[in-house]
C-alpha cells in the first residue's frame, strides 16, 4: 500500500516556523517545515533532542501555533483556529500519545479510554462497548478496571493508544511513546501501533530516536534545527 | 452536554478524594464554621426571645390599651371605660391569648417609717394570672384572691425600705377623680420578687377596690393582652384598633424600644460572626483548592490536550469546590441541628443566671432551629464558597496544554 501522492494529504505543513522567546532571546524551535502526510501513512519522526520534534507535533496537532506558515489537518486550516474550534478539532479528528502522564489517574482504564468519547456525547451504554473493544485491540481488555496506578507504564501506553483510536481520528500524533519503555514493551508497543495502522488505515506520526522504533516505521522523517533534513518512504 | 455533565460529575467526585486530608479539613473549617453560626443564630434568638419574654410577661404582655393621652401623662383624667362588647370579642378570639383590664394611678405609700411613691395598680387577679408572671413570684404570703381583695401585694425591696413586714398596715394615697386626695389602709398580704425596677414601682390590689377609692365607677386605665405567637402580633394589633378606634392600642415594641432594640441587636450579631467566619472559610478554600490545582496542572493540560475545552475545566474545579463546600455545609448543618434539637428541652445558664435576670433574662435558654432561617444562611455560605473557588478554577482553566504537558511533577 504505498502512498500516493496524488491523494489529498490528511496533514499538510507550509513554511511552518516556531519561535520561543525566553526573556529576551528568541528562540527558534521551528525553522520552515514543509512536510506532507498521506492518509495510511505510518511515519517516524527522529531528530536529536531539542530538534523540535515535540514542537512539530504540537503544531500538527493543534496544541499550539506556528509563528508563521500553516498547517492543513484533512484540508482544513488550523493555525486560523480560535483556541475553542482546535480544542474541538483535536477531540474530533486528533490521536495523541505522550511521553508521559497520558491517563487521569482517578479514572479505570476503561474510563481514560472512555473520557474522550463522553466529550464527543456518545451514550453510556456505546462508549463503554467502544472502550472495551479499543481496550481488547491493544491487547490489555483483562485490565480494563484498573486505575493508572496499577497498570505498568508499558500497560499506561497501551491505554493511552486505545484512547487515541477510540474516536477514530485521521491522525494519531505520539510523542517518543516509547521512551519511559523497556525494550520489551517498547517493541511491543510499536509492533501494535504498526498493526492498528494496517488494519484501521489511520495515519499514525510517531516521534522517536529509538532504532527498534524506525526500523518499523513505512516513512521515515528526519528533523534537525528545526528543519526537514530527510524523507524517506520505504 | 448531559454527557459532559456526568463526567465532570465523576471526575469531580472521585478528586474530592485523591487527598482526603485536605479535603477533610476544608471541610472541617466550613462544617465548624457554619455549625458555629446556626448555632449561634439558635442561641442568640433563644436568648432574646426570653428576655423580651421575661419582660414582656412580667407586666409588659405583648400589648397595651389605653386611652388616647395615657401614655404621654398616665393621670387618672387619661382612664378609659370598661371594654365595649366588640373589644371584648376582640381580645376573647385568636390569636390573643389573654388579656386583664387594670387601673393603674401615681400614688404614695406609708409606713411608719417611711413614705415612697410608686404606681398602685388595681388588678383582677384571675386574669392577671393569664397574662403576667407576678402573680407566681410571690415569696411570701400570697397574691390576691379576687378584684373585691382589700389586701396588698408588694414588692420585697420595698418592703425593705419602707421597714415593714407581711401582715402589718401600710396606707396608700393617690388623687381621685373629684380632685381630693384619697387614702387607704392597706393589709401586706404578699410579697413579690421580680427585678428591683418593678418590685420598687408596682403594688397590686384588687381592682374593685381601686375604682371604689378613686370613685371612677367600672373605668380603668389600661388592657394589657399576650399573643403568644409574636409573628401574629401584627395582625393582632389590626383587629383591636378596628374593634377600638377611639383608643390607642401599641404593641410591644412601641411600649419598651430598649427591648426591640436588643431583638434586632441580636439579628446583627450574627450577620457579623457569620461574616468573620466567611473570611476564614474563604481564606481556607482558597488556599486549599489553590493548592489542589497547581498539584494537577499536568492533568488539566492533558484533558485540554484532549479536548476539553476550557470552561469544562472551570466547570470542574467549580463543581469539586461545589460538592466539597457542600460536604462540610451539610456536616455543619446537621452537627447544629442536632445539638439544638437536643438542647431544645432547655439550657440553664447557671452561673450567668444573676447576670440574666438582671437583663431581664430568664434563667433557662429554650434554642429552637429555625430551619428555613438555617437552610438561608447554609445556602449563602455554599454560594460563597463556591464563587470564591471560582478564583483557583479560573487559574486551572488558563492552563496551557502544551506547558502544562511539559511541565515537571
Ligand atoms: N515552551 C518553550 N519555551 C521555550 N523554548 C522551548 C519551548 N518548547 C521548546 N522549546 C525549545 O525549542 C526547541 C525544540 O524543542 P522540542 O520541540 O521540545 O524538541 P524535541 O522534542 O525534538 O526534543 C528547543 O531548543 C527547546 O529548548
Ligand atoms: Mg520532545
Amino acid at each position: 500500500m504505498k502512498p500516493d501522492t496524488q491523494v489529498s494529504p490528511i496533514v499538510r505543513c507550509r513554511g511552518v516556523t516556531k519561535v520561543y522567546r525566553v526573556g529576551a532571546v528568541d528562540v527558534p524551535a521551528l525553522s520552515g517545515i514543509d512536510l506532507d502526510l498521506a492518509p495510511g501513512d505510518f511515519a517516524t519522526l527522529a531528530g536529536p533532542s531539542g530538534s523540535g520534534k515535540t514542537t512539530l507535533l504540537n503544531m500538527i496537532g493543534g496544541l499550539d501555533r506556528p509563528t508563521s506558515g500553516t498547517v492543513e489537518i484533512d484540508g482544513q486550516e488550523v493555525t486560523a483556529l480560535s483556541s475553542g474550534a482546535r480544542a474541538a478539532l483535536r477531540l474530533h479528528r486528533i490521536g495523541f500519545v505522550f511521553q508521559a502522564y497520558n491517563l487521569v489517574p482517578v479514572l479505570s482504564a476503561l474510563e481514560n479510554v472512555a473520557l474522550t468519547l463522553q466529550l464527543l456525547g456518545v451514550g453510556p451504554a456505546e462508549r463503554a462497548e467502544r472502550a472495551r473493544v479499543a481496550l481488547d485491540e491493544v491487547g490489555i481488555g483483562a485490565l480494563a478496571d484498573r486505575r493508572p496506578a496499577y497498570l505498568s507504564g508499558g500497560q499506561q501506553q497501551r491505554v493511552a493508544v486505545a484512547r487515541a483510536l477510540v474516536t477514530r481520528p485521521v491522525i494519531v500524533l505520539a510523542d517518543e511513546p516509547t521512551a519511559n519503555l523497556d525494550s520489551t514493551n517498547a517493541d511491543g508497543l510499536i509492533g501494535l501501533m504498526s498493526d492498528l495502522n494496517r488494519a484501521s488505515g489511520t495515519t499514525f506520526l510517531i516521534s522517536s530516536h529509538d532504532a527498534r522504533v524506525i526500523d518499523r516505521s513505512r516513512r521515515h522523517i528526519e528533523v534537525v534545527d528545526g528543519k526537514v533534513v530527510s524523507d524517506d518512504r520505504r | 452536554m448531559n454527557a459532559a455533565w456526568s463526567l465532570l460529575m465523576a471526575l469531580a467526585w472521585r478528586n474530592l478524594w485523591r487527598n482526603p486530608r485536605r479535603a477533610a479539613i476544608t471541610a472541617i473549617v466550613v462544617a465548624a464554621g457554619l455549625f458555629s453560626v446556626l448555632t449561634l443564630d439558635a442561641m442568640m434568638q433563644a436568648w432574646a426571645q426570653s428576655s423580651r419574654d421575661a419582660t414582656l410577661e412580667l407586666l409588659t404582655g405583648s400589648g397595651q390599651i389605653h386611652a388616647q393621652g395615657w401614655l404621654d401623662d398616665p393621670v387618672l383624667d387619661h382612664r378609659m371605660p370598661a371594654p365595649s362588647p366588640e373589644l371584648s370579642a376582640t381580645l376573647n378570639a385568636a390569636p390573643i391569648g389573654g388579656w386583664a383590664s387594670r387601673v393603674t394611678v401615681p400614688a404614695v405609700i406609708q409606713s411608719e417609717y417611711k413614705t415612697l411613691p410608686l404606681s398602685l395598680m388595681g388588678v383582677d387577679p384571675a386574669s392577671e394570672a393569664r397574662i403576667s408572671t407576678i402573680p407566681d413570684m410571690v415569696v411570701e404570703g400570697s397574691y390576691l384572691t379576687g378584684p373585691d381583695d382589700g389586701e396588698i401585694v408588694l414588692g420585697r425591696h420595698l418592703l425593705e425600705r419602707l421597714r415593714t413586714q407581711l401582715g402589718r398596715r401600710v396606707i396608700v394615697m393617690a388623687q381621685a377623680a373629684d380632685g381630693t386626695l384619697a387614702q387607704r389602709g392597706f393589709v401586706v398580704a404578699g410579697v413579690f420578687a421580680g427585678n428591683t425596677a418593678i418590685e420598687d414601682g408596682y403594688a397590686f390590689t384588687g381592682q374593685r377596690t381601686v375604682q371604689q377609692m378613686l370613685g371612677i365607677g367600672s373605668d380603668i386605665s389600661e388592657i394589657a393582652f399576650r399573643v403568644p405567637d409574636n409573628g401574629q402580633l401584627g395582625a393582632a394589633v389590626t383587629s383591636l384598633k378596628a374593634a377600638a378606634p377611639e383608643l390607642d392600642v401599641k404593641p410591644w415594641t412601641a411600649l419598651s424600644p430598649m427591648a426591640a432594640a436588643m431583638d434586632s441587636a441580636m439579628g446583627s450579631y450574627v450577620w457579623i460572626w457569620l461574616g468573620i467566619v466567611f473570611v476564614l472559610m474563604a481564606i481556607g478554600i482558597v488556599n486549599t483548592q489553590l493548592m489542589a490545582v497547581f498539584e494537577r496542572v499536568r492533568e488539566f493540560g492533558l484533558l485540554m490536550a484532549l479536548g476539553m475545552k476550557p470552561r469544562l475545566i472551570l466547570a470542574l474545579v467549580c463543581v469539586e469546590s461545589a460538592l466539597l463546600v457542600g460536604l462540610g455545609v451539610a456536616v455543619g448543618f446537621v452537627a447544629s441541628a442536632a445539638l439544638t434539637w437536643g438542647l431544645s428541652g432547655g439550657v440553664d445558664l447557671g452561673g450567668l443566671a444573676q447576670g440574666a435576670e438582671y437583663f431581664g433574662g430568664s434563667r433557662m435558654l429554650y434554642p429552637h432551629f429555625d430551619m428555613a432561617l438555617s437552610l438561608r444562611e447554609a445556602a449563602l455560605i455554599w454560594a460563597l464558597g463556591v464563587l470564591v473557588a471560582l478564583w483557583p478554577a479560573a487559574r486551572a482553566a488558563r492552563a496551557n496544554p502544551v506547558e502544562a504537558m511539559s511541565h515537571e511533577t
